[in-house]
């Protein structure tokens, strides 16, 4: 579904992303791992429009995608959570997902309408999947850290992607809402059939959930594969796991 | 449901009822509360719920009243269309100032803002020939059935009620909700689909529309214009009133610059220093009501909603 | 006469001699409403107001020690004396509880600061103009190229760089200069590192009154001193700041150059419009550079 083909991305001298490769198949877990500062977030930028590729390809369901602007990708079916808590602070729980449907229902021009309730089964639908349901009517910058990160999704959610983009959705969150979080992943994989590739640093958790994995170092893909080649890869050892893979 | 609209109904009633029991001056002031209510309503569309920092509206509500005055003195058309035109022009005018200054944001899209502003006060204030330069158009021609003093409170109280409605049902509809999302997270509205600067520059056209009305609705009252009323100083009060009625609730303008005419109009005349009463009324209310008057109130009546139906 | 003849006119030049005087005054006050802008954050409304005071300062000194050269100098330190002290108790006492508020409530503050000491202007020294004579040794005129330029003006013209290389020194040279700097970039930063940003913030607040309180006493013996000062300064210096940078002390010499100068050439080449013209400036400066000529701080 995703293929990213020797990307390059500089800032000034400096090669955040420095020939990275990467496919996803419809359908699959993956998820990119890497120490910080290997790229990850920069890839993830470049594959959703923020940034534009200096060489390199982004190809998706067979169109290249590199270079087109965020919100003219998201109705390509990406949608993308962020690595720190990105959401619509004054607007409660609701209406946050509820401006992600209306986006992309190209609703967002009329005037007149009431938008109370509009949408408000679909919304509610979401909110149900991702467990916040009872919190619908909270200003979102009053929620705990964990249930923004959720929001978060959710809101990536409401643009129906069929390719689901996680920027570390675990930062920041305590073991309990890490397993939370991480149980969500499944199942928006397992019931609603979406294909999701995330980034993290507990490997862990991303060998208890990732069907494939890729392995970013200073820029570069180190393997790609699945959690077993990775985890027996020399390189990523050296370079990662240490003593605890 | 249907008891929330009671409250307005209750009160416009009530506006409708004013002219049979109070002189000509008053009636004249609660105009201008209107007026000014709905000049600062279509302000804070574009800085309390989009977020843009406005910083010289007073310009829309000047070209507005200097467009139907320049029409009703010198065009010989029709009194509605003269009426119209001072809105359409300051449209037009949010328009082109949009479509420069919007691909900037916050503080610097605001200083343009405020010298293309400032460029426009300029030229109305030394173009003698065409705008009366910096003594204004006095004495200005209004048709016959809006010149009377009730009959002008009638038209401003219609007109004005007409367009709160209006802009409440913009703030309620999608569109509105957009815009609160570009206010809180441009990159994520950017993120998940919403093409930020078109959304943008829509409510710059609405605010400087409807900031247009509030200046032909002057017009009518008063039968003058003057360059003060789009000079810098009065943009800046109108920003006052948004911030002292509550920024993020749909009625907390017209609630601030009601108390600041009103106080002005009716305090001044026994204060002697009425900008120091003013300024530390001011003060004292920053310090203690951080999200303005009607803000205040709607935290501490309705704690689990952010905001004002 | 034909437009090339009026530009090189020995007019042009005492209009642009006019204009450069004029130049330093707002350079001044400006570089102070930088400053504030820059490493503060606050559009400092009241910015004009202190200015004013710091003219009416400078004339109740003059006056009350009689004239004369050493009347004039002692209102020149002490009127921005006055004015510090009076941004020191608005930092100290109100800004410095509230910033963590909404930005533009901080805005309003300032405009509710200058409503009060617009009026306390009122209050002290009454409604009537001012004036106030420059020292013996520069009064009258000279004349450069058979028309007359007022000593005072060229005096200006002597001072404004000394200002401007002493702020320049003050704010790049020195340990607390940088460290507003610091502050104004990240201002968490600076607290981390065990700095008390307070007094940073505060400091550079009492500097940024210091030089209004400066540019309203120098211009004193230049024009009449009166209530509405503030209004028209006020704007002008935003407009210089954002075209110059903001906190960026040579962006407002350089904003103050091209406002000063655009408006005396403006007004001989087209007298009714002339006054557009600086506004015309900042429309087109700010066109091609929106976040100012000099680098911004932030």
């Amino acid at each position: 579904m995703l293929r990213v083909e020797s990307v390059v991305k500089s800032f000034g001298g400096f090669k955040a992303v420095n020939g990275a490769n990467l496919h996803v198949e419809a359908g699959e877990i993956v998820a990119v791992i890497g120490p910080n500062g290997a790229g990850k977030t920069t890839l993830f930028n470049v594959i959703t429009g923020h940034l534009s590729p200096d060489s390199g390809r982004v190809v998706f369901k067979g169109r290249e995608i590199g270079g087109i602007a965020p919100h003219i990708l998201c109705r390509k079916g990406i949608s993308r959570s962020f690595q720190v808590v990105n959401i619509f602070s004054r607007l409660t729980v609701f209406e946050n997902v509820q401006i992600a449907v209306l986006a992309r229902e190209r609703k967002t021009f009329r005037f007149f309408s009431p938008v109370r309730n509009m949408d408000a089964e679909e919304v509610h639908e979401i909110l149900r999947n991702v467990g916040i349901y009872e919190k619908r009517d909270v200003e979102s910058d009053l929620l705990s850290h964990g249930d923004q990160k959720v929001l978060e999704i959710a809101v990536a959610l409401g643009g129906k992607p069929e390719l689901l983009i996680l920027d570390e959705p675990t930062a920041g969150m305590g073991p309990e809402e890490t397993e939370r979080c991480i149980h969500l992943i499944k199942k928006l994989s397992d019931e609603l059939g979406l294909t999701i590739l995330f980034c993290e640093h507990d490997i862990g958790l991303v060998f208890e959930i990732a069907d494939r994995v890729m392995v970013m170092v200073r820029g570069g893909t180190v393997v790609q594969g699945s959690c077993e080649e990775v985890r027996r890869n020399r390189e990523v050892q050296d370079a990662y796991l240490g003593e605890s893979g | 449901m249907k008891w929330k609209y009671a409250v307005p109904l209750v009160l416009l009633a009530l506006l409708a009822a004013l002219p049979q029991f109070l002189p000509r001056f008053h009636i004249y002031i609660i105009a201008i509360v209107l007026l000014t209510g709905l000049l600062a309503t279509s302000l804070n569309l574009a800085i309390g719920f989009g977020g843009i920092y406005q910083f010289h509206h007073a310009v829309f509500y000047g070209v507005g009243a200097y467009g139907t005055a320049l029409m009703l003195t010198r065009s010989g058309l029709p009194a509605p269309l003269c009426l119209v035109a001072g809105p359409i022009a300051a449209a037009a005018l949010s328009l082109v100032m949009g479509i420069i200054c919007v691909r900037l944001s916050k503080l610097y899209f605001g200083m343009l803002q405020i010298s293309l502003g400032s460029l426009v006060w300029a030229i109305v204030y030394r173009w003698y020939s065409f705008t009366g330069g910096d003594n204004g158009i006095p004495g200005i021609p209004v048709p016959e059935w809006i010149a009377s003093p009730e009959g002008a409170y009638y038209y401003i109280l219609a007109v004005t009620a007409v367009c709160m409605y209006a802009l409440h049902r913009i703030v309620r509809s999608p569109f509105g909700k957009a815009l609160e999302g570009i206010r809180d997270n441009p990159v994520r509205s950017e993120a998940i689909g919403i093409h930020v600067r078109l959304h943008q520059l829509a409510a710059l056209v609405i605010a400087g529309f409807f900031g247009g009305v509030a200046g032909s609705l002057f017009v009518v009252i008063d039968t003058s214009v003057f360059p003060d009323m789009m000079f810098w100083t009065y943009s800046l009060e109108v920003l006052v009133m948004c911030l002292l009625g509550g920024m993020y609730t749909f009625f907390g303008p017209l609630v601030g610059s009601s108390i600041l005419v009103l106080l002005r109009t009716y305090v001044s005349v026994y204060i002697p220093y009425w900008h120091l009463f003013l300024g530390i009324v001011l003060t004292l209310l920053i310090i203690f009501l951080p999200d303005g008057v009607l803000g205040f109130a709607v935290r501490r009546f309705r704690p689990k909603e952010g905001r004002l139906a | 006469m034909g437009f090339l003849e009026i530009l090189f006119s020995a007019g042009t030049l005492s209009q642009i001699l006019t204009g450069l005087s004029r130049t330093t005054i707002l350079f001044i006050v400006s570089s102070g409403l930088s400053l504030i802008l820059g490493v503060l954050r606050i559009p400092n409304i009241a910015h004009g107001s202190l200015y004013m005071i710091g003219a009416f300062t400078a004339y109740s000194v003059i006056s009350f020690l009689g004239g004369g050269t050493f009347a004039f100098f002692a209102a020149m330190v002490a009127a921005p004396l006055v004015v510090a002290a009076i941004g020191f108790v608005m930092e100290r006492g109100f800004f410095s509880y509230l910033y963590d508020r909404e930005h533009l409530m901080l805005l309003l503050l300032t405009f509710s600061f200058a409503l009060i000491l617009g009026d306390l202007v009122k209050i002290f020294w009454g409604t009537e103009f001012r004036s106030v004579e420059p020292p013996a040794f520069i009064q009258g005129s000279a004349e450069i190229l058979g028309l007359p330029v007022p000593y005072y003006n060229l005096f200006l013209l002597a001072v404004g760089p000394f200002i401007a290389v002493f702020l320049w020194l003050v704010v790049n040279r020195t340990k607390i200069g940088k460290i507003s700097r610091a502050a104004a970039v990240d201002a968490e930063m600076v607290s981390a590192v065990g700095i008390n940003v307070g007094w940073v913030f505060a400091f550079t607040f009492v500097l940024g009154c210091f030089l209004a309180g400066l540019g309203g006493a120098l211009i004193a013996p230049m024009t009449s001193v009166s209530l509405g000062m503030d209004h028209s300064l006020i704007m002008e210096a935003f407009l210089i700041v954002i075209m110059g940078g903001l906190g960026n002390v040579w962006g407002a010499l350089l904003g103050s150059l091209i406002f000063g100068l655009s408006q005396s050439l403006g007004i001989m080449v087209w007298p009714q419009f002339g006054i557009v013209f600086p506004y015309l400036a900042v429309v087109v400066v700010l066109s091609f550079r929106p976040r100012g000529l000099l680098r911004s701080v932030w």
